[in-house]
């Protein structure tokens, strides 16, 4: 009798353990409407989406892409960058950093449901350089710099590094918090078991790429968010790239080539690196390749025309010198008038042309999230857009979102994930 | 995050009370014969974990993280209804990549099925298919609740007794880390540290490394294993077990050792001055009598590993009459328990086909087939 049983139970054992569970299952759809399409990477796809429960909070919901194997999606692992964010979401919690509510495991697919952020830098110079065709006006900037480094300094308290900061990435809620996004690429450094290069050969898009990763340096720090704020400083100051460098594109071995034409772009402002300034360039890989290179006059005062000198730290070449993000903090810049605000667009709030645009929904082409959704997704917009509006006049904003030309789209701005 | 225990995902969620684990296992305890078979299984399913990690050349803090994973996953779950060797490779697989030394899939299968056929395992049907292993991956990290960060007590023990310079074991958690982090290091100004030579750093060190063979990890915060660690370190270590001895003579008399201490006799740089052990574990400010308790529990966890043995012995007790009469202080083999589990599953599919009260629940056809049989 019992041998009989036995010749039941090996071909799937796990049975009633996956029933068990996939009963207790609360699908996506039954806890979140989706509102529409927000932006697609390498890595999947993210939405808009409105929790069903009687707060009914905004998300944006993060679908990782599955793996298919033909036109059937199949398990085949979750990948490590997934895994990652997953894990150091799971962990952190800080006003400055985008929050996960829940990760929901479902048909071979992973969602990530984080809290909704209105707008992103990216989002913000666009609305500055093209719609007012004016600077983005000084507190404005200061305390959107003041709490991006507020969140990069819990991430680095946490030995945690970015590794992809980028205006992109870094994100506004309709009530003016700036909030960090997209650990995808982030590391726990604390003791790590590999080195840092082991895992990804190629970190931080290549224009806010600092000089010692370009410089093919394998041992590196916090200091790689430090330049990168300074790029999206700059950035915000300028209304364009500051280090608007090609890549050159890894070889068909996977080598990491020279980076020479971003090098260049980060000379012609800032000149060469010395061995002075900066003894440990001596001993990174494209040493020699660098020293090729012809000098040019340091010229950053041309490009940011107030906080130079703050700037200037968070630019200077040798890492172990360049101001970190406790230091910044600290900085003179951050005690002058105009303060920095809780609310970065308190300024704007009686002028709402000012402020920047709400976040521009589609409607998905890729039927990859619920189709069966489509007829009735097409007169939630327009509620939604009331919603939001008595929301927005709740926190002390009257906005008038009549202007849509927002967001994503005008730059190509390169990813710098590999493999 | 990574240095603030207290916040973590680890304290908040995952340090279960002893209720707890008795009610997770209190199903599979109705299909065995004595309670410590439960225990056996533990130790069986940690053994089997540091086995396949070590076959895909795992660090033992990635081991260890596995183990966590897989005694996290019996909180919610019961052995008699699940694969314990899927979830195995499938808590390997993951911890590897929660710890940034990632495996390939087919590397985790290949060798898992390499491992658990062997005679002395007896599993004989570990899927071949990458797809199965992924889908248990996906079901562990959600019964995980995606929280993957899990903290250990090899840190507090090179926190808190580690040497300064080239400690040998240092290597082991962090060689590639040295100098990679700016930040102020978190383990305070070195004052009052323990310093151990290596001997019995390396018993501390052995010792955590076993208690993951037991339900240690899920009752306690790290810190407190470790220190529970040190304390057994310090008792069971001639040269330290003297020093404390001496310590509490009224006149320390000067040694010269006539017996040759076993194993780590070899005094190089002994210290300039004799280390206050009482002193230290004393100056902590933790709960000794929980350090104390925790010490016992792994005594007492040798106490039933010295029941468990890799190889058969001669009586051969492996396959006839698993659980029959077997409640006493028998060896028990890997194989032994590989049946046992197989008979625990088998008694529990029968108990869901034929519940002691109410409707039958036809589990499979086969199964009614094999009910009206008799």
């Amino acid at each position: 009798m019992v041998d009989d049983w036995s010749q039941v139970i090996p071909h799937d054992v796990m049975r009633i353990y996956r029933a068990k569970r996939d009963e207790a299952h609360r699908s996506v759809t039954s806890k979140y409407t989706i509102l529409g399409f927000i932006s697609s990477g390498t890595y999947g796809r993210v939405y808009k989406a409105q929790s069903k429960d009687e707060e009914g909070k905004l998300h944006a919901i993060k679908k990782f892409k599955p793996d298919k194997d033909g036109d059937i999606a199949t398990y085949t692992g979750i990948s490590q960058s997934a895994i990652r964010e997953i894990a150091l979401n799971r962990e952190i919690s800080h006003k400055n950093i985008v929050a996960l509510k829940e990760v929901i495991l479902e048909d071979k697919s992973i969602y990530m449901v984080f809290e909704y952020a209105e707008h992103d830098f990216l989002q913000v110079i666009h609305h500055y350089s093209q719609t007012l065709r004016s600077h983005i006006p000084h507190d404005l900037l200061k305390s959107l710099i003041y709490q991006l480094l507020n969140g990069l300094l819990y991430l680095h308290d946490s030995h945690i590094l970015h590794r992809d900061l980028k205006p992109a990435n870094i994100l506004i809620t309709a009530t003016g918090i700036v909030k960090i996004g997209d650990l995808g690429l982030a590391r726990l450094t604390y003791q790590p078991l590999q080195p840092l290069f082991a895992g990804d050969k190629v970190v931080v898009t290549i224009w806010y790429r600092s000089p010692e990763l370009l410089m093919g340096s394998k041992h590196y720090h916090k200091a790689v968010d430090c330049w990168a704020v300074g790029c999206v400083m700059a950035e915000l100051a300028s209304l364009r790239p500051i280090f608007k460098g090609e890549e050159a594109k890894l070889d068909s071995k996977k080598n990491v080539p020279f980076q020479k034409d971003q090098l260049l772009k980060v000379i012609d402002v800032l000149g060469k690196p010395d061995e002075r300034s900066w003894p440990g360039m001596r001993n990174t890989p494209e040493y020699h390749n660098v020293k090729r290179l012809e000098d040019s006059p340091n010229r950053l005062d041309a490009w940011c025309k107030q906080p130079v000198n703050f700037l200037s730290k968070l630019f200077i070449f040798d890492p172990d010198k360049r101001m970190n993000a406790r230091e910044a903090l600290l900085h003179g810049w951050f005690q002058e008038d105009p303060k920095p605000t809780y609310n970065v667009f308190q300024q704007q709030l009686s002028s709402p042309a000012q402020l920047p645009p709400q976040r521009r929904i589609t409607q998905d082409e890729a039927p990859s999230m619920m189709p069966a959704q489509a007829t009735h997704a097409q007169h939630l917009p327009a509620q939604f857009t009331q919603q939001q509006h008595l929301q927005g006049q709740t926190h002390g904003s009257v906005t008038s979102f009549a202007s849509m030309s927002a967001g994503h789209g005008g730059h190509s701005r390169k990813k710098a994930r590999i493999g | 995050m990574a240095t603030d225990f207290w916040a973590s995902s680890h304290n908040k969620r995952w340090i279960v009370d002893r209720a707890t684990l008795k009610q997770a296992r209190a199903e599979d305890l109705q299909y065995v014969h004595s309670p410590d078979h439960i225990d056996l299984l533990n130790i069986y399913f940690a053994n089997l974990i540091g086995m396949l990690g070590k076959k895909l050349s795992l660090r033992q803090r990635v081991i260890a993280t596995a183990t966590v994973f897989f005694r996290r996953f019996y909180v919610k779950n019961l052995y008699c209804e699940t694969d314990p060797f899927i979830v195995i490779a499938a808590c390997c697989y993951v911890a590897a990549k929660a710890e940034e030394s990632p495996v390939h899939i087919k590397n985790v299968v290949s060798e898992s099925r390499l491992m658990f056929s062997q005679e002395g395992y007896g599993v004989k049907n570990f899927p071949s298919d990458n797809s199965k292993l992924a889908e248990m991956e996906f079901y562990l990290v959600s019964d995980l609740e995606c929280d993957l960060v899990v903290f250990h007590p090899y840190r507090t023990l090179l926190t808190l007794c580690g040497r300064e310079s080239a400690c040998a074991l240092d290597t082991e958690a962090g060689e590639v880390g040295v100098g990679i982090d700016s930040g102020p290091r978190y383990w305070g100004t070195g004052e009052g540290r323990l310093e151990l030579e290596e001997g019995p750093l390396q018993t501390a060190w052995f010792i955590i490394n076993d208690t993951y063979r037991s339900e240690i990890c899920l009752l306690y915060p790290p810190h407190m294993i470790a220190i529970a660690a040190i304390y057994l370190t310090l008792v069971l270590n001639d040269k330290t077990r003297e020093a404390i001895q001496a310590q509490g003579a009224p006149v320390p008399p000067p040694r010269r050792s006539s017996r040759t201490t076993s194993g780590s006799a070899h005094r190089k740089s002994a210290p300039a001055q004799q280390q206050d052990f009482v002193g230290f574990m004393a100056g902590l400010r933790v709960s000794l009598p929980t350090v104390a308790m925790i010490a016992q529990e792994i005594l007492s966890l040798y106490t039933l590993w010295g029941r468990y043995s890799d190889t058969p012995p001669e009586s051969g007790l492996g396959g006839n009459g698993a659980g029959e009469h077997s409640g006493g202080d028998d060896v028990v083999t890997p194989a032994f328990l590989t049946q046992l589990l197989l008979r625990m599953r088998e008694a529990r599919l029968a108990d869901l086909a034929h519940p002691a009260s109410g409707q039958p629940v036809a589990v499979n056809k086969r199964l009614e087939r094999t009910q009206a049989a008799g």
